[in-house]
């Protein structure tokens, strides 16, 4: 190895320099005790990453840039030196110790993305979104709607929950519970709106994606569900050939015989399912599990798969205070919850009847439909629960109507006896729950106050406190498949396959009894699984793959300063015209309040989330709030976005004066179109008299948007469109090929003088090519973290799809 | 003007033949026609000399210099001078007085630099606003080039108006390099790399003038001020109505001396506080007034040199909206290019101005007091590092002003509520 002696620096010592495998000279300090080796000029951060430290934050600096300091992200301790300093800046030198984790810098850090959100006036990921269980596009289907394209919204939402129109009427919305808007009047109504727009289409429903060819395998789905024809339907789409098998007469399961007609009518219903049965997937009813066949017969018929959604259809029995129980079977006046409810939207007799006293036991969905049923039958209906109102799981909004519609409440109240006189059934004697001392859980559980026992006399009881599957005859009928202490089907938590390979189970049976949305989202999963199951993939792998894949809480919350606007009221029956009917009470939206209440949405999505620094940086140093919300409008910017180039769409509200695409534009690509404009809290990156990109010497090498660390720059969604060339003149010498600094022309096979095209044997241009083509574009969209770390692979964030910036 | 601890400005001379006659470019001319050894000999004037920059830092000059004749060593030559003129604080006279009244003393005070360091080109930068003195130094320049007393020297004058954040060492240079005025990170410090990458040595135009003073007659320099600390400081002094005074003051004069000798009394009834060291000085109250003027003194009771301006706030001034007006027009002067100066002298603003507005609440405080921590040790610059002494002072020196406020009360009564709301930390998701 060759030395050369040099003086070095700070010692005058007259040391030789070793030097490096690149030939510089080099020498050796220390970064967090760990000794590393650096080249004269070379920064501290730099020669971390080339030692495979890739822990020091940065959000300004890039390999091909001069530093600017200006994000304080890097800054780092050095023995000797009074403030923290910037290690991207900071040259290395011979015995340096340098430590980047200390309590203070931290601090600084993190306040820093503090700072940089408090005046970031954009949003990551939609919380609705991830508090969907389904994961609906939210923004992007409610943008579809405001601007008038209900069908292409439909389209949307079907991507991932088949039953827009039903969901849109009996869901619980708990998208709504995280809608960001409230935070500046009220929520969006946005269940209601995937209903509207399928409504709008029901006749002629779209489907997410033409459905694929069929594979020969079939599948058979157990329970006609909400899960199980989501899975069924997703299934059909992959080109499984798909039986559904159920034991009542017709499909829908509980959403057919458990809610009532005034909340979704079944002719509705119907036409929802025939988007089904329009993929080509086969029904049968009448068809027991367990009574009619087995779990074998069904393998012994050729089925590779098999898909358990047999929901849970059993009633706890009533349970009184003293923990003696009573079942509807041997006790008159007694009805069970979901016959009861079954019975009636079949049109069969049931024992409530206008001269009818009924108490309804409970404070879930259930006990409210039977509520607001057995009020619609003329009964004199008692509803009463042993908590709160604010411990019902039903919706506040239903426990209002239940009231409004005629029922009385009776909250905290248990049930100690029911009264008979013969076989007669004339009362049920309750007892008042206070809230006791709070228990291990902090939760503060009901006891019975002594000596509060009233009585409401009544001739029906209907104890709705929940359900439960009946795996009665799975050991003998349901070969191999295990199930819990609480009669729930036993399943991998992620690809839903059971003990038995090739039979899958999700929905009501797998997880006890949930919401309907629950139901399809693990259907729609278990779709997956079982396609990556039936094309022979590892099943931990596709179990992993799943777990990934589903969405968590990402960030963020930030400034949201919008003009104040008032929801759109869903018009509703009024309660008057509600008696001794089953009308909807939903009247639905017109398409001009529909399109209003859309266009409320803030649209809290950014095409950056999942790629983008500030997001990764605020997420590994736990931000999920800022405190500088609710200042004046003074104390935050509110940019117009420029929208005006072809290629590049900038968003200066998210732009955080890194100034990487002002350095990227001057100093490497050269037309200088980016600046910094105004002072002190008003500084900006924009180009010189704010003029829109198009006007300024863009030469749209897309450059500035490859270093730009959020989604203030971003490259527009394009199509690709052939150019007019003179051919006559071209000599097919390909230095445009050669000199794009990108290699768009080289590194596509769309361009015929490509490196593919001009070298390649036999590479052509087919018209697939060109179909390709957008997603190419995206696959080549350049991780933007230094070193080899790709943020694709950061666990703590999920990537969107690819969107348009919104305006 | 009183004597005693401070002494009246040196006549004026605008004219080479005045100014000569005030033994002008004699120390200049000696320490010329010695070559080599002559700019030694100023470098080595200058360092038994104990001279510290009077731009407000304090660092000693002669080591700056060696810093940059060393650098010339091993980075090459020759390096550039640059003179700040520039009156950042606009209430400072120091610079528009020097300028206007003695434009002789300052050129030699850049020859004498510049032969110490070895530049050949220099740079007079200034305020553009500043007319008289740009045609007092502009015409001073005129006749010293006629008289060939310059030698190979080149000095340009270079006027800019940049706020308050033009003061700052590395943005004058960005300035005179034509580019965006904003802060460069240090290190590299100017003296190894500034104009065209070269050593760039950047003095006060009154650390020049110090140094023909120390050229010329080092034992009268030496009798003045401290021991950390020789010599004198010219400070500007105003009263509550606002009429300000220059004042040449030895270092370690009392800042109240300092208020007697410019004939201004200060009282309880009179005075809320005292304001040392400019737009990013903090306050002093009046127990406090006893602390010496000099740079570690000072900054023990929470403030700085800074411009050396000296202000007295009235009876009716209310600390909390004092630092709020403070950090408001440090937001608006920053040059936003790090986030802790351009976001977080903002956000201080802000809650200052919730508790000043009475919408203010008890953890504002706690906010407070670790925001003048980030702010300090976040930043890129001077500028950002001194921008909360201001709010420091007011939470150390006047905690009452800050609980009265908090209950909704205005100390003096003086404060007009500027917001509705205040800043809400909100958990979402």
């Amino acid at each position: 190895m060759a030395t050369i002696v040099r003086e070095r620096p700070g010692t005058g010592s007259g040391d030789s320099f070793e030097r490096d495998d690149h030939g510089q000279p080099s020498f050796t300090f220390t970064i967090d005790g760990q000794t590393v080796e650096a080249h004269e000029g070379q920064t501290i951060l730099s020669a971390a990453i080339a030692h495979g430290i890739l822990d020091i934050p940065n959000l300004c600096n890039d390999e091909k840039l001069d530093p600017t300091s200006a994000c304080r992200m890097c800054l780092v301790e050095i023995a000797g030196e009074g403030r923290p300093l910037p290690s991207c800046n900071t040259p290395a030198a011979p015995g340096l110790q340098v430590t980047t984790k200390t309590k203070k810098l931290t601090h600084i850090r993190r306040t820093n993305l503090e700072m940089i959100l408090s005046d970031h006036n954009a949003y990551c990921q939609p919380p609705c979104q991830i508090g969907c269980p389904t994961h609906i596009d939210i923004p992007g289907y409610l943008e579809l709607i405001a601007a008038g394209q209900n069908r292409e919204a439909a389209r949307l939402v079907k991507e991932v929950l088949p039953f827009p129109y039903m969901l849109g009427l009996v869901c619980p919305a708990p998208c709504q519970e995280k809608c960001r808007r409230a935070l500046v009047d009220e929520e969006i109504a946005i269940c209601r709106m995937h209903g509207f727009a399928a409504e709008q289409c029901i006749d002629d429903p779209p489907t997410p994606w033409p459905q694929e060819a069929p594979t020969g395998k079939k599948v058979a789905v157990i329970g006609a569900g909400p899960a199980g024809l989501t899975a069924a339907y997703y299934l059909a789409l992959k080109g499984h050939s798909v039986k559904v098998i159920d034991m009542m007469p017709q499909p829908g399961g509980m959403t057919r015989y458990g809610i009532p007609e005034y909340r979704f009518q079944k002719d509705m219903l119907d036409k929802e399912l025939d988007g089904v049965w329009n993929l080509g997937v086969e029904y049968q009813g009448y068809a027991k599990l367990g009574k009619d066949y087995t779990l074998d017969d069904l393998f012994a018929a050729g089925y590779d798969a098999v898909f358990l959604g047999i929901g849970a259809w059993t009633s706890n029995p009533i349970t009184f205070v003293d923990n003696t129980e009573a079942s509807p079977e041997d006790t008159p006046g007694l009805i069970n919850a979901i016959s009861y409810l079954m019975d009636k939207t079949q049109g069969m007799p049931v024992p409530v009847d206008p001269g009818t006293e009924v108490v309804v036991l409970g404070g879930g969905f259930t006990t409210f439909d039977c509520t607001r049923t057995s009020v619609r039958l003329g009964a004199k209906v008692y509803t009463a629960y042993r908590r709160g109102r604010a411990e019902m799981t039903a919706t506040p909004e239903e426990v209002e109507d239940g009231e409004a519609e005629g029922a009385t409440l009776k909250l905290f109240s248990a049930p100690t006896k029911l009264i008979s006189e013969g076989d007669k059934l004339t009362g049920i004697e309750l007892v008042k729950m206070k809230l006791g001392e709070p228990d291990s859980s902090g939760r503060r559980r009901p006891i019975v106050d002594p000596g509060t026992e009233y009585t409401i006399p009544c001739n029906t009881v209907i104890p709705a406190f929940g359900q439960k599957p009946d795996v009665s005859y799975f050991p003998t009928h349901v070969q191999g498949v295990k199930t819990s202490k609480w009669s729930t089907v036993v399943t991998d938590p992620w690809n839903f396959m059971t003990d038995r390979p090739g039979v899958f189970s999700g929905g009501d049976c797998q997880m006890g009894a949930k919401t309907v949305i629950e139901c399809v989202a693990q259907g729609k999963l278990a779709a997956r699984a079982i396609d990556g199951y039936l094309k022979g993939e590892d099943m931990a792998a596709i179990s992993q793959r799943l777990e990934a894949e589903e969405r968590k809480p990402d960030l963020i919350s930030i400034v949201p300063y919008k003009p104040v606007e008032p929801k759109v009221k869903m018009p509703m029956l009024p309660y008057e015209d509600r008696k001794r009917n089953f009308k909807l009470i939903e009247m639905g939206y017109t398409p001009e309040q529909a399109q209003r209440e859309s266009a409320r949405c803030l649209q809290c999505a950014c095409p950056a989330a999942g790629q983008c620094d500030l997001q990764m940086y605020s997420i590994e140093y736990g931000l999920t709030d800022n405190r500088f919300h609710d200042g004046e409008p003074n104390d935050f910017h509110d940019y117009e976005v420029d929208i005006s180039h072809s290629f590049i769409l900038r968003d200066p509200n998210k732009c955080i004066n890194c100034t990487q695409c002002v350095r990227v534009c001057h100093d490497v690509i050269g037309p200088n179109c980016y600046g910094m404009f105004g002072k002190g809290f008003d500084t900006i990156v924009s180009t010189p008299f704010n003029v829109s990109l198009h006007e300024t010497d863009c030469v749209s090498c897309g450059a500035c948007v490859q270093v730009c660390p959020t989604g203030s720059l971003m490259m527009a969604e394009r199509e690709l469109v052939k150019y007019d060339f003179a051919l006559d003149r071209c000599i097919f010498c390909g230095d445009c090929v050669e000199v794009c600094p990108h290699g768009a022309l080289g590194e596509t096979p769309n361009f015929e003088l490509s490196f593919y095209n001009r070298v390649g044997n036999g590479v052509t241009l087919h018209m697939d090519d060109l179909a390709r083509a957008p997603d190419y574009l995206v696959d080549q969209r350049v991780p933007r973290r230094k070193g080899d770390v790709p943020g694709g692979t950061n666990p703590l964030i999920r990537p969107l799809p690819a969107r348009r910036i919104r305006e | 003007m009183p004597d005693g601890t401070s002494r009246a400005l040196i006549p004026t001379a605008t004219t080479l033949a005045d100014y000569q006659k005030q033994r002008g470019f004699q120390a200049y001319q000696r320490a010329s026609g010695q070559g080599a050894q002559g700019a030694a000999s100023i470098l080595e004037a200058v360092r038994q000399a104990k001279l510290r920059g009077r731009g407000g830092a304090g660092m000693p000059t002669a080591t700056k210099w060696q810093v940059v004749r060393d650098a010339v060593a091993t980075r090459g030559g020759p390096p550039y001078l640059v003179c700040n003129a520039y009156d950042a604080d606009l209430k400072s006279l120091v610079a528009a007085t020097l300028l206007a009244n003695q434009p002789f003393l300052v050129l030699e005070g850049i020859m004498l630099a510049a032969q110490a360091i070895g530049a050949r080109e220099a740079y007079l930068y200034m305020h553009s606003t500043n007319r008289t003195g740009y045609a007092a130094v502009t015409a001073a320049l005129n006749e010293a080039r006629n008289g060939r007393l310059l030698g190979d020297l080149t000095i340009t004058v270079v006027g800019v108006d940049l706020g308050f954040m033009g003061g700052e060492e590395t943005t004058m240079l960005e300035a005179i390099k034509g580019r965006r005025p904003m802060a460069q990170q240090r290190p590299p410090y100017p003296a190894q790399v500034g104009l065209g990458e070269l050593p760039t040595a950047i003095a006060n135009l009154e650390t020049l003038v110090q140094v023909v003073n120390i050229v010329r007659d080092p034992a009268a320099f030496a009798k003045n001020g401290t021991p950390a600390s020789p010599g004198t400081k010219y400070v500007s002094v105003y009263d509550v109505a606002g009429n300000g005074t220059l004042l040449e003051v030895p270092f370690g004069t009392t800042v109240a001396a300092i208020l007697k000798n410019a004939g201004i009394t200060v009282g309880t009834d009179t005075t809320r506080g005292v304001v040392v060291g400019g737009p990013e000085g903090g306050v002093l109250p009046l127990t406090q007034l006893t602390t010496a003027f000099d740079y570690e003194p000072l900054a023990q009771s929470g403030t700085i040199v800074g411009s050396g301006t000296i202000e007295v706030l009235g009876p009716q001034t209310c600390m909390v909206d004092w630092a709020r007006e403070r950090t408001k027009y440090l937001t608006e002067q920053s040059c936003g290019k790090c986030i802790p100066c351009r976001t977080g002298t903002k956000r201080i603003a802000g809650t200052l101005a919730g508790i000043m507005s009475d919408v203010g609440v008890s953890s504002d405080l706690d906010l407070l007091n670790e925001f003048a921590d980030y702010v300090p040790d976040g930043s890129l610059c001077g500028f950002g590092w001194h921008a909360t002494h201001p709010l420091r002072t007011a939470l150390r020196y006047y905690p009452d002003d800050f609980k009265l406020h908090l209950q909704g009360k205005c100390p003096t009564g003086a404060c007009v509520p500027v917001r509705s709301h205040r800043f809400v930390t909100k958990g979402v998701l």
